[in-house]
């Protein structure tokens, strides 16, 4: 059993408590361990709060990662906002001893130090690294057999790729091996690179660029959205009426988030994945309850 | 004998400016950029607006237009944090940072706009960017989850504060 810190952030505990559950749920079964991290705070978010001062964010995203060191281990995200702040800490920390020690002076008043012992790994390249894809695919009981999941990295998974550290964002395949690990058929659609747009401030930005990304996974029959970004997420599963109304178009694409797709495909039921709460419900998955266990 | 330029052709540059923007964590690294326009092919504002493109900015930038950069309604407020600039910048630019030091700029004069206002404030006040509500804590426990943790905001709160007076930011 490997161990890790668990960094759930704001957004998968307070707004999507379904995603941690199918977490918590599915990791036990590939042999990786959550340990809970007393105190953590917001990662703190590399949008807002970033744009109100550097230091002070990389100050507080410090002190996070003080507390997995405190632990003695690395630190799993679930959210690629929380991987961003503090795998771009981990990094500018190492590479500028200045600002390391501006970081560090501001700590001591709290009696911390950060000393960079703990790496950051998202959950992503934990299962696919120290589960592997085998394992994934043996931890299934239902396979998802004829569903084609249309894929969204999203973009801080991805980029920038010397930070991130998680796959070639020009092609990656992290996401659609994951996928095919649970029998279900991965679709890399036209525009399957896009951003979600969240950070943008014109309305008009992510609007055009979310009614072009729906109507790609439209042309590509995908049944679902597979999502990995709590943030995407909610662009693309609220946004998505919104979108349906400006363009009077409605694509009608259940996002789903990876793991509960996952904690599906281990025999979770539907019922119990709170897919209920979405505004699009990913009803397609019902099929899979009951479908028959592979041969041993 | 070449003609001489006229004045109002001539761009002078503001290094008072480019000093400021240099004093904020990777704000210096503005200097290295050559106007290849590398940025610019894979950024989703520049694809979908009009007005935003990463290489304008940087050149504004380079000559230090603080007017155009922070004016009321800076363009920079567009760009979709998406990353895909530092990922093509030849020169380790990062134009991302660039822009998020500008947004440090304007959040020091109280010019950032409401909508990240508010997270800021949230954050300032709670620790989180998710503001807490008892509803939250029973959705948790439907999924058999334990309530939200606590976070220490004495703690937090002393770290958004500068070490010694002269600190950098």
């Amino acid at each position: 059993m490997k161990r890790f810190a668990f960094f759930p952030g704001c957004l998968i505990p307070a707004r999507h408590p379904a995603m941690e559950f199918a977490i918590r749920e599915t990791l036990p079964k590939l042999d990786i361990e959550l340990v809970d991290l007393e105190g953590a705070s917001c990662c703190p978010d590399p949008i807002y709060f970033k744009s109100k001062d550097k230091l002070s964010w990389l100050a507080v995203a410090a002190r996070n990662l003080c507390l997995a060191e405190e632990l003695g281990v690395d630190l799993v995200t679930n959210c690629s906002g929380c991987t961003a702040t503090l795998s771009e800490t981990y990094h500018m920390l190492h590479d500028d001893p200045d600002v390391k020690d501006q970081v560090n002076q501001r700590l001591a008043k709290i009696g911390k130090t950060y000393k960079g012992t703990s790496k950051i790994r998202h959950i992503a390249t934990v299962v696919r690294d120290e589960a592997g894809y085998e394992k994934i695919r043996n931890s299934v009981t239902h396979p998802l057999v004829g569903l084609k999941v249309a894929i969204h990295y999203g973009c801080h998974l991805l980029k920038p790729s010397k930070i991130m550290n998680v796959d070639n964002p020009d092609d990656p395949s992290v996401l659609e091996n994951l996928i095919r690990a649970l029998g279900a058929e991965p679709v890399r659609h036209r525009n399957w690179y896009l951003c979600c747009g969240k950070a943008c401030q014109n309305e008009d930005i992510p609007n055009n660029m979310m009614h072009d990304l729906l109507g790609s996974v439209h042309d590509e029959q995908a049944d679902v959205l597979g999502m990995i970004c709590p943030t995407c997420f909610g662009q693309f599963d609220h946004g998505q009426m919104k979108i349906a109304k400006l363009f009077e178009e409605d694509f009608h694409t259940p996002p789903v988030y990876y793991f509960q797709l996952l904690a599906l495909a281990q025999g979770v039921p539907y019922d119990q994945l709170g897919f209920q709460k979405q505004r699009f419900k990913p009803t397609v998955l019902q099929q899979f309850e009951e479908a028959a266990a592979p041969p041993a | 004998m070449t003609k001489r330029q006229n004045e109002d052709d001539i761009v002078r540059v503001d290094f008072g400016f480019k000093r400021l923007l240099a004093e904020t964590v990777e704000g210096d690294l503005a200097n290295f950029c050559y106007q290849c326009g590398a940025c610019v092919g894979d950024c989703p504002a520049a694809t979908y607006s009009e007005e935003f493109n990463p290489r304008e900015i940087m050149l504004k930038v380079l000559y230090g237009l603080e007017d155009e950069l922070l004016g009321p309604d800076s363009v920079i407020w567009e760009c979709t944090n998406c990353y895909a600039c530092h990922e093509r910048c030849p020169q380790q630019v990062k134009p991302v940072e660039i822009v998020i030091s500008l947004k440090n700029m304007l959040a020091a004069r109280g010019d950032a706009p409401d909508v990240v206002n508010r997270v800021i404030h949230t954050f300032e006040t709670t620790g989180r960017t998710v503001p807490y509500s008892p509803a939250i804590d029973k959705q948790r426990a439907k999924f058999g989850l334990p309530p939200m943790g606590e976070v220490p905001m004495d703690e937090i709160q002393a770290l958004l504060e500068p070490a010694t007076e002269g600190e950098a930011t």
